[in-house]
């Protein structure tokens, strides 16, 4: 009774997922093994998509470069949003009173459209009307005063850190909540035996904060795989400057939509099946990795 | 007590769902015919910006169509193609929509979604570059009308260089001694926005249009005669990077929007795009008068070299397949070829109509449309280079973008070009 009763109460979630995510899922995974003519299916093609992917030009070039960056992208966005959110959070624990406001304060780049973020900062660091170069020259800093989003060398890490600024808020929420759970009674018997702060932070939080570090570093993973709003804004489809901000969402995007090409479906559906497995697959990677840190830990 | 299937509540919350789902779908009441009497046509087009200008145009139609209604749904422009696709293999898509041109509408054309408009509408007497615009690569056939012509444009602003002694130059000598003119004085000569690299084939058929030779150049490469790593194309591409230092600074940083103000604040005295920034311009400052001038040849050029003017045509209307007003929807098309409604397109969407013979009101189209009639050509990398991936104009954006950032020379990105284009095109096929 109590095994229906929850299937009652899950199925409207289940079919949803199902129509919604699921199946489209299946069905693109399926389109990748036949030719396409515009929306009409073709004959099989077995793995000609996927081969297409690896020898024929734009792919060959284009896909490896978008996978590096969105690879740079995790390791920028780890190194920087997640470092710093722990810090921020760790501070606002021992800030009780403030805690609340600073927190909401830190998460509201998040709640804004990344497209807006993307264009706002378009804007500021615009080097003709531009007032962050503005700036810099007239503070005498002429030579820092860079075209930001115009030379590849710098457009990828405009790209990360105005990520992090608006995502910082995420790891700080949930690293927050992970220090709530962690017992006091633990940090005070350590400081009672005469540990410092830094003994403390290192030897007794952090080693219990690695199960949310786990969860936080998956989905990092998955939201950098994924990135696609953010660069569009800052570079277009084609990862303006000469493709420094190309991100495989966006040679999905301009495969599907933008080439015209009469078997787009097709290959654009073995760049989203690729996609998937890489996701997937790091992320089972990692979570499998983290729950054996976990074991050792609590063992 | 009976055994009840653990099934049934999954089957009750399924069809809950579905009628959930159902209730929420569109009726499609859109084509259908209205009380018995009434049909509705309805038009998918992504010109947002358009719509009071078409509902207008379309009111005309349905005054001396009595019993057709025309209902005009713009959908954003970047998110068009998919909308289009989805819409014309289902069955709520539109009964006329507008569609890409050239290389872009081949995969509609394949999906076999649209039909064949040979013998139905009449099109004889128009500009050959402009109907291959409506035309399937394979089969040869006509699939759409062509809505208006487009051309690539050098404009510029009369005032500042009436204000600098400059008059319209017709070397390239003189053109960049009038760059250096204005740079002296404190303008930006050329206004680019390289940052958008979609401009960048754009710049460089403005600038190196005469260059590479215009309409002679598409025969020679057509045919295979010739290709892009020819010296006169080379010499198009490089007469981009000898521009740039009259270009904004860090010019790969600088947005099309951003060099378009430049030119609307009068900061910057030219700006090359499309025919179809005019508008923009105009509206951002109405005080300012703009001219067009076509860009002399640059060296490198064949002797005896014309500037020209290059054009393509976009917009074009099509039939669906799947219309259920077939006759209806024919008929519209057949009078989007008239001249009444050509009139309408220059006059209320202010773009150079496709239907010869059709005269603009504003002076500055009306220049681009007298130009384009003495001296045009295709604009090449569009009209005959984006029937494939990676297309012509993709590859040469990016690679000036490369030239503009010193990572490549002219020649390199010729290279580059030719190389990526012929993993699809094959000359004289």
């Amino acid at each position: 009774m109590r095994r229906r009763s929850g299937l009652l109460f899950v199925a409207p979630a289940l079919i949803l997922f199902g129509v919604f995510v699921l199946y489209p899922m299946v069905t693109a995974f399926s389109y990748a093994f036949y030719h396409w003519q515009g929306t009409t299916r073709g004959g099989f093609a077995g793995l000609d998509h996927f081969v297409t992917l690896f020898t024929r030009a734009p792919f060959k070039t284009d896909m490896p470069r978008a996978l590096l960056h969105n690879l740079l992208f995790f390791l920028g966005t780890m190194a920087f949003q997640n470092t710093i959110g722990l810090a921020v959070a760790v501070m606002l624990h021992r800030r009780p009173r403030t805690r609340r406001m600073l927190q909401t304060l830190y998460a509201m780049p998040y709640l804004v459209s990344p497209i807006v973020i993307g264009y706002l900062w378009t804007l500021l660091l615009s080097p003709t009307f531009g007032p962050v170069n503005q700036l810099l020259t007239r503070i005498g800093l002429d030579s820092w005063a860079l075209p930001w989003l115009g030379d590849p060398d710098t457009a990828l890490w405009v790209v990360i850190l105005v990520s992090v600024w608006q995502w910082i808020g995420f790891p700080v929420l949930l690293y927050g909540a992970a220090l709530g759970g962690v017992p006091e009674e633990l940090s005070e018997a350590a400081r009672v035996d005469g540990a410092s702060h830094r003994q403390t932070f290192f030897r007794i939080t952090l080693p219990l904060l690695v199960p949310a570090i786990g969860t936080v570093s998956v989905l990092t993973f998955i939201f950098a795989m994924e990135a696609f709003a953010l660069p569009y804004a800052f570079g277009g489809s084609t990862g303006n400057p000469a493709g420094s901000t190309d991100f495989i969402s966006l040679l999905f995007y301009r495969t599907a939509f933008d080439s015209g090409a009469a078997d787009a479906i097709g290959t654009s559906s073995a760049l989203a099946t690729m996609l998937f497995i890489i996701i997937f697959g790091g992320a089972l990677a990692a979570t499998a990795v983290l729950r054996r840190h976990e074991r050792r830990i609590t063992a | 007590m009976t055994r009840r299937s653990p099934w049934k509540p999954v089957a009750l919350a399924a069809v809950s769902s579905v009628v959930a789902l159902t209730a929420c779908a569109p009726s499609g009441a859109d084509s259908s015919e209205d009380g018995g009497a009434k049909k509705t046509l309805t038009v998918w087009s992504w010109r947002v910006e358009d719509e009071a200008a078409y509902n207008k145009i379309f009111d005309v139609y349905e005054k001396s169509h009595e019993g057709v209604t025309v209902n005009f749904k713009p959908f954003k422009a970047t998110e068009y193609n998919k909308i289009l696709a989805t819409g014309l293999a289902g069955s709520d898509g539109p009964d006329v929509p507008q569609v890409r041109s050239y290389g872009q509408v081949q995969a509609t054309i394949a999906s076999g979604s649209l039909v064949p408009l040979d013998g139905k509408v009449d099109l004889s007497g128009w500009d050959e570059n402009v109907l291959a615009s409506a035309k399937g690569k394979e089969d040869g056939k006509l699939y759409s009308v062509p809505l208006a012509r487009q051309a690539t444009v050098m404009f510029y602003n009369k005032g500042l260089f009436e204000k600098n002694g400059i008059t319209v130059p017709t070397t390239w000598d003189e053109f960049m001694a009038a760059n250096t003119k204005l740079a002296g004085a404190g303008i930006t000569p050329i206004a680019v926005g390289a940052k958008d690299d979609w401009t960048l084939p754009i710049v460089h058929e403005v600038v190196g249009g005469a260059t590479f030779g215009g309409t002679d150049f598409q025969k020679a490469v057509l045919s295979g005669e010739k290709d892009f790593t020819d010296p006169q194309w080379v010499a198009s591409v490089k007469a981009l990077q000898d521009l740039e230092k009259f270009m904004p600074k860090s010019v790969t940083g600088v947005a099309v929007t951003d060099a378009q103000t430049l030119f609307s604040a009068e900061k910057a005295a030219m700006f090359p795009g499309g025919s179809f920034d005019l508008a923009t311009l105009q509206k951002a400052n109405p005080q300012m008068q703009i001219g067009v001038l076509e860009v002399p040849p640059a060296p490198g050029a064949a002797s005896g070299s014309e500037p020209t003017t290059a054009g393509w045509a976009d917009g074009n209307f099509a039939v669906s397949k799947k219309s259920k007003n077939q006759a209806e929807a024919l008929e519209l098309v057949k009078w989007m070829a008239t001249k009444e409604f050509g009139q309408m397109v220059a006059d209320e969407v202010k773009q150079i109509s496709a239907v010869p013979g059709v005269e603009n009101k504003d002076e500055v189209l009306k220049q681009i449309g007298t130009n384009y009639d003495k001296n045009g050509s295709p604009y090449l990398l569009l009209t005959d280079f984006r029937y494939g991936a990676p297309s012509g104009t993709d590859l040469l954006g990016k690679g000036i973008q490369e030239m503009l950032l010193g990572k490549k020379d002219a020649a390199a990105v010729s290279k580059d070009l030719d190389t990526g284009v012929k993993t699809w095109f094959k000359p004289g096929a």
